[in-house]
Formats: C-alpha cells, structure tokens, sequence
C-alpha cells in the first residue's frame, strides 16, 4: 500500500485537482453556453417561421414545438426542435411548418459535428435546407442523389449523402409524429 | 537540471521556424487537413492548441522533480485532456458558432502529438522559462503552419477570407474550386507547402552554411 501510494500520490492529487477544476470551469461557464444554445435556438426559430412576433412553448411527444404568432396574436406557424443520429454525432434542427400544418416552411440545422466541407453543408447559407422550403408536410421526403424528380424527393449533398439522409430522416420522424397532434393545440 | 544550450528566445523561434511542428516535423497531420478549409477555423484551433500547450508546458515544468517516470505519460494525458476541455467549455461560451464547426476537432487536440511531444521532450527536463518559451514558439508556428493552408484553401476553394468575400462573384458562384475545401485540396495544398520549405531549408543550408 505505501509502495502504492509512493508510486501513484501525484496522479491522484492531479486527478483530484483538475476534477475541481473543470468542475469550476463548467459551473462558470455553464450559463453562458446554455444561453448560447437558447440564443441559436431562438434566431433559428424566428428564421424558419417568417413574421413571428412571439411564440409560445409546447411539449408535444417529447419534442420541444413553438406555437409561433404574430403581432396580433394570430398563429403564423410552428416551430419544432428535433434531433437524431447525424452521420458523425448527434444533429439538432429546427422545423418550420406552416399554420395549417400542410406545409414544410423551411429547416435549419442548429447543432451538429459533420465533416467539414461536406456534411457541414446542411447548414444554413447552402443549398440543400433551402430545398425543404415549401415542401409538402404530408408524403414522406426522400433523398435522391440526382436531379429530383417527385415533389418530395430531396438532392443529397455531393459527396455527403449520409448527412444529407439523417437530416432527412429526423424531419420526416418529427413530422411524422407532430403534425396529427397540431390541430389539438392550435 | 541541465539546461540545453541557446536561450529561451532561439527555443521560441525555433518553434515557429526550425522545428514548426507542422512543416518540419510533420505533427498535428489530422487537424491540419480538417480545419484549414477556412481561416477562421485554422486561427481559433490554433489558439486553442496554443493555450493547451502552454498550460500542458508550465505545469509538466513546474512538477517535473516530482513525476515518476513510469507515469509521465499518464500524468502528461491528465494535464493534455483537463485543458483541452477547458478550452472546449470556453469556445462553447464565448466563440459559439466556430465551435460548432470545429466540431469534434477541439476535443481531438487531446490527441495532438506535438502537444504530449513537447512535455516529453522539453517541459520535463527544463524550468518554465525554457518551457514556456518552447510551448509559445510551438503554438506559433502550428498557429502559422495552419493559417497558410487556411489562406489558400479559404481563397481558392471560397473565395473569401474570414467570410469576407473577395474574390469576384464570376469565381465564386460554380467556378471556385470546391476541391480545395474538401480532403484532396487538404493534402495538395499541405504538399505544395511542405515543398517550398523543404526547398527554402535546403538552399538555406547550403548557401547558409559558411
């Protein structure tokens, strides 16, 4: 044990200071990075569903839904949270959907660790979210890798057709599961 | 302790020049190709790597009379992965959006070998001076290293420069080329870089020696 203790004190004491360490790290800095993440949520949020004035917090299935309004009150659209497997780790979205609940008013990506230069482009600013706008809410959308032939299919990304499929999937998984349950909170 | 010959400031700019990490000694290879697609990105990981070798320096200079041998290693790891994620905590807070790109590359500076190389084979051995000047010129020159790629792939493959645009829109908009953001632009661009100063410290040597 004295051999032990001899041989090892410095890793323990080390393990024991930096443990207070990042812990004092993370409890500082811990509302910074979750006021970030509310901020990113928010401005995605008022991106995906135009002429939003103020919104409204839902839990509809264990997602996060924005029951969005205008000036006067009047509902504008819904905004779901979402997220899924990505290709390398998790990826969170937001999803707009029109009043009615008929229509995809458009997506964008809030989180997510995609290779860069080829899955980071289902960020916003590329050409691939902006393909969900005006899609319709009521077929399932696919990825195709080439030019798109039905309403819903989806072009994947060139060279990242894995990112392009998950993001795909978790909007077709929230739309599937939310849109009937609109009507209820509308 | 034996100190090796040359002062702390010929260490230093033997970081950034002589020894840079990433032209010289061929360290860092994975986020050198990940995150030089911009110039942005290359900076902020290269601060990163910086404040991480720093720190991993001076506290391995500080304890070296202490650390047994047969757990440097170890003992280097622990100090490596605390600050790395402290970084990690503090690009979340404060840099939140080039941290999303950065992505998972933050975390992999645990795994940097030019970081655990200079506590093996400088901060062991020396005082915090010798120690931190290293871990400074180190930084630099990986900070340097990287900026240079992400100047040309971010121009070449963007056409803009820290999210500036300056290049015409005739270049940008189809025509730039993409393939310098992606890996094969990585690797062309690392090998034309690692070629000219290959050749610049070949003539240097042969012209210089008098």
């Amino acid at each position: 044990m004295k051999k032990f203790i001899d041989e090892s004190w410095l890793v323990l004491v080390l393990g024991i200071v930096f443990a207070c360490l990042l812990a004092a790290t993370q409890t500082t800095l811990q509302a910074k990075i979750d006021d970030n993440r509310a901020r990113a949520l928010n401005n995605a949020i008022a991106e995906v569903v135009p002429g939003l004035a103020d919104k409204e917090e839902l839990e509809v299935d264990g997602n996060q839904v924005f029951k969005c309004l205008d000036e006067s009150g009047g509902l504008v659209g819904w905004a779901v949270k979402a997220s899924g497997s990505g290709f390398i780790d998790r990826i969170t979205l937001v999803a707009g959907l029109s009043a009615d609940g008929g229509a995809i008013i458009g997506i964008k990506v809030i989180e997510h660790v995609e290779t860069p230069g080829l899955g980071n482009k289902i960020d916003a600013g590329n050409p691939f979210p902006e393909q969900f706008t005006g899609k319709s809410a009521g077929l399932p959308l696919e990825v195709v890798k080439q030019t798109p032939q039905k309403p819903n299919d989806i072009q994947a990304i060139t060279g990242a057709t894995y990112s392009s499929a998950y993001v795909t999937d978790i909007v077709n998984d929230v739309i599937t599961r939310i849109r009937p349950q609109l009507a209820e909170h509308r | 302790m034996a100190e090796e010959n040359g002062s702390n400031l010929q260490q230093f700019s033997d970081g950034v020049l002589a020894n840079n990490p990433v032209l010289v000694q061929l360290l860092g290879m994975c986020p050198t190709l990940a995150v030089t697609n911009s110039l942005e990105n290359a900076l902020v990981m290269g601060m990163a790597a910086t404040f991480v070798v720093v720190m991993s320096n001076v506290i391995t200079s500080l304890l070296r009379n202490l650390i047994k041998p047969h757990v440097r290693i170890l003992i280097f790891t622990l100090t490596i992965a605390t600050f790395v994620t402290i970084a990690d905590l503090a690009l979340k807070a404060y840099m939140f959006e080039v941290s999303q790109k950065l992505g998972a590359f933050v975390p992999l500076i645990i795994v940097n070998c030019m970081i655990i190389c200079r506590a093996e084979v400088v901060a062991i051995k020396n005082g915090v001076g010798r120690s931190l000047a290293d871990a400074l010129g180190i930084g630099l020159g990986f900070t340097i290293a990287l900026s240079i790629l992400g100047i040309v792939r971010e121009i070449l493959g963007s056409g803009s420069l820290l999210n500036f645009q300056i290049l015409p829109d005739a270049f940008v908009d189809g025509h730039s080329w993409v393939i310098m953001v992606l890996p094969p632009g990585a690797f062309l661009t690392l090998g034309a870089v690692v070629g000219i100063v290959n050749q610049i410290r070949a003539s240097r040597s042969k012209g210089g020696a008098a």
